[in-house]
């Protein structure tokens, strides 16, 4: 399917949703209680945008939101990437591993709490571990499946090292396995923010759990929107940053 | 050490002495001993061939002669190896086995890095064996966007750019098409007038050995309990131009053909 046809088919989708959404509203088949209409939504973003809440909500957001994901992902590929290539660390942590692996971020709303306070230090935190876990399996996959054969080559020119072997051989080619993980990360990051900020936390959770609890249905769409929002574009530029790094690839 | 011999290392080209010795060369795997007793002298500049059938450890020979495996028994000594701008051996694998992520000239530059020399000279080392092997314009190539043979001769610039005092070639060709393989045997024949390094090359094909090597090593006499070794020493001494079409060529194939077969 030629690339044309198939943005306008995607447009329709969408418009035909929006469209049924708001006159399933208007003709009464659901009560206005429930969900706002689609037609009111700009005009709520502006009212937020002009009272200053949602430039103040999205830095909040986005501050919790930076400090996780570079935390989880720096520490989840030094971690995955050690535990690929090093067989005694391998064996040290791969049990802790199996135990810890399993237990959603959420779950360390307590600890978090306990260990930081109710601060952004705590939503952070939060943020972090689901992003680790992805960055750890999927760094520690790629570095495991790099071909042994360029780990020969690198010591049959002088990088037998562990260093030299990290930085010629081990990082650059498993990159693109990295760099997938990094990209999923940078999507897991967003789902937790919301969570991590719905226990008083300022920030975009925060607001909207303000607005469900006075019924103003309309604010927290514009919110799951400003997420949705938020979300493209960072992964458009990582896409971008991505390409770039991988145009060694075929 | 003598006066004598101080001098000599000064001025390594025109030192007469081996550039590699192997004794007393075991190798094996788990509880099994593939190859043993295998004695190897390389001189200055010589093409020396390790011919025998698969499976014999032709290419563990190489690894273990090259210094990326530890022999079990016996040792290897390369004199005036490495130096601060060179390295004492060289490899070029079966598969070109070239970095993907790194732009031919980078690939080229693997064995340069951690020499003792500047950015730009290790750009020019980089570009000196490239045009030996005729792809000085493909330097910004990435690999993938290169044939197979081009790949290979990548293969051989990044081994010759450290100027190693022995070139090790692991079955180079034998991925090759036929008509590519030609050519680049007539390239390495042709190669050898420009460069110092002694070339230890592995291969199955005894009439490429035969084509190219001053001395044909014949590895083979294994049995259930007995390992292989080196079962014969060929010199060849037919003249290096036009030697495929010299009346000679054949009796020599046949000879270490019926050395392999005997044992």
């Amino acid at each position: 399917m030629n690339r044309a046809p198939r943005t306008l088919l995607s447009l329709c989708g969408l418009a035909g949703f929006l469209g049924l959404w708001e006159l399933a509203l208007r003709s009464g088949l659901l009560p206005g209680s429930l969900v706002p209409m689609p037609s009111v939504i700009p005009g709520v973003l502006w009212a937020e945008i002009a009272d200053g809440i949602w430039l103040e909500v999205v830095t909040a957001s986005l501050s919790h939101y930076a400090v996780g994901v570079l935390l989880g992902s720096a520490l989840g590929i030094a971690v995955g990437v050690a535990a690929a290539l090093l067989p005694r660390f391998n064996a040290v942590h791969a049990w802790l591993a199996r135990l810890l692996r399993p237990i959603p971020p959420l779950a360390w709303i307590p600890f978090a709490i306990i260990w930081f306070g109710i601060n952004p230090s705590a939503a952070a935190f939060i943020i972090s571990i689901g992003v680790f876990w992805i960055n750890y399996f999927a760094s520690h996959s790629a570095v495991r499946s790099v071909d042994p054969g360029y780990d020969e080559v690198a010591r049959a020119f002088g990088h037998g090292g562990f260093l030299a072997r990290l930085t010629r051989v081990s990082l650059p080619a498993a990159a693109p396995g990295i760099l997938g993980g990094l990209r999923a990360g940078l999507g897991q990051g967003w789902m937790t923010v919301v969570a991590a900020e719905l226990f008083g936390i300022p920030g975009i959770g925060q607001r909207m759990m303000e607005a469900s609890s006075l019924l103003a249905t309309d604010i927290v769409v514009v919110y799951m929107l400003t997420i949705a929002g938020l979300y493209a574009l960072f992964d458009f530029l990582f896409v971008i940053l991505q390409r770039r790094l991988l145009r060694w690839q075929p | 050490m003598s006066q004598h011999e101080t001098a000599t290392d000064i001025d390594a080209s025109l030192d007469t002495r081996p550039v590699l010795t192997a004794r007393g060369i075991r190798l094996g795997f788990g509880d099994t001993t593939v190859l043993d007793g295998v004695d190897l002298t390389v001189q200055p500049r010589e093409f020396i061939a390790i011919v025998g059938a698969s499976g014999v450890g032709k290419s563990t020979l190489l690894r273990a002669l090259s210094g990326l495996l530890p022999p079990r028994a016996g040792d290897v000594s390369i004199p005036h190896g490495q130096g601060p701008d060179s390295r004492a051996g060289s490899m070029v694998f079966q598969a070109p086995r070239l970095f993907p992520w790194r732009r031919v000239r980078a690939n080229v530059e693997l064995g340069l890095e951690g020499l003792a020399l500047s950015r730009g000279e290790r750009r020019r080392r980089a570009l000196e064996p490239l045009t030996l092997v005729g792809l000085e314009d493909y330097a910004e190539r990435w690999p993938h966007t290169l044939s197979g043979g081009q790949q290979q001769r990548v293969g051989i610039a990044r081994a010759l750019a450290v100027r190693p005092r022995v070139l090790f070639m692991d079955e180079p060709f034998s991925a090759l098409d036929a008509i590519t393989r030609r050519r680049l045997q007539q390239e390495l024949i042709d190669l050898r007038q420009r460069t110092e390094a002694a070339i230890v090359f592995v291969t199955h094909d005894i009439e490429e050995a035969v084509l190219l090597a001053d001395q044909v090593v014949v590895l083979g006499g294994q049995t259930t309990d007995r390992p292989a070794g080196v079962v014969a020493h060929h010199r060849v001494t037919l003249p290096a131009l036009g030697r495929r079409d010299h009346p000679d060529f054949a009796d020599r194939v046949q000879a270490i053909e019926a050395a392999i077969g005997q044992h």
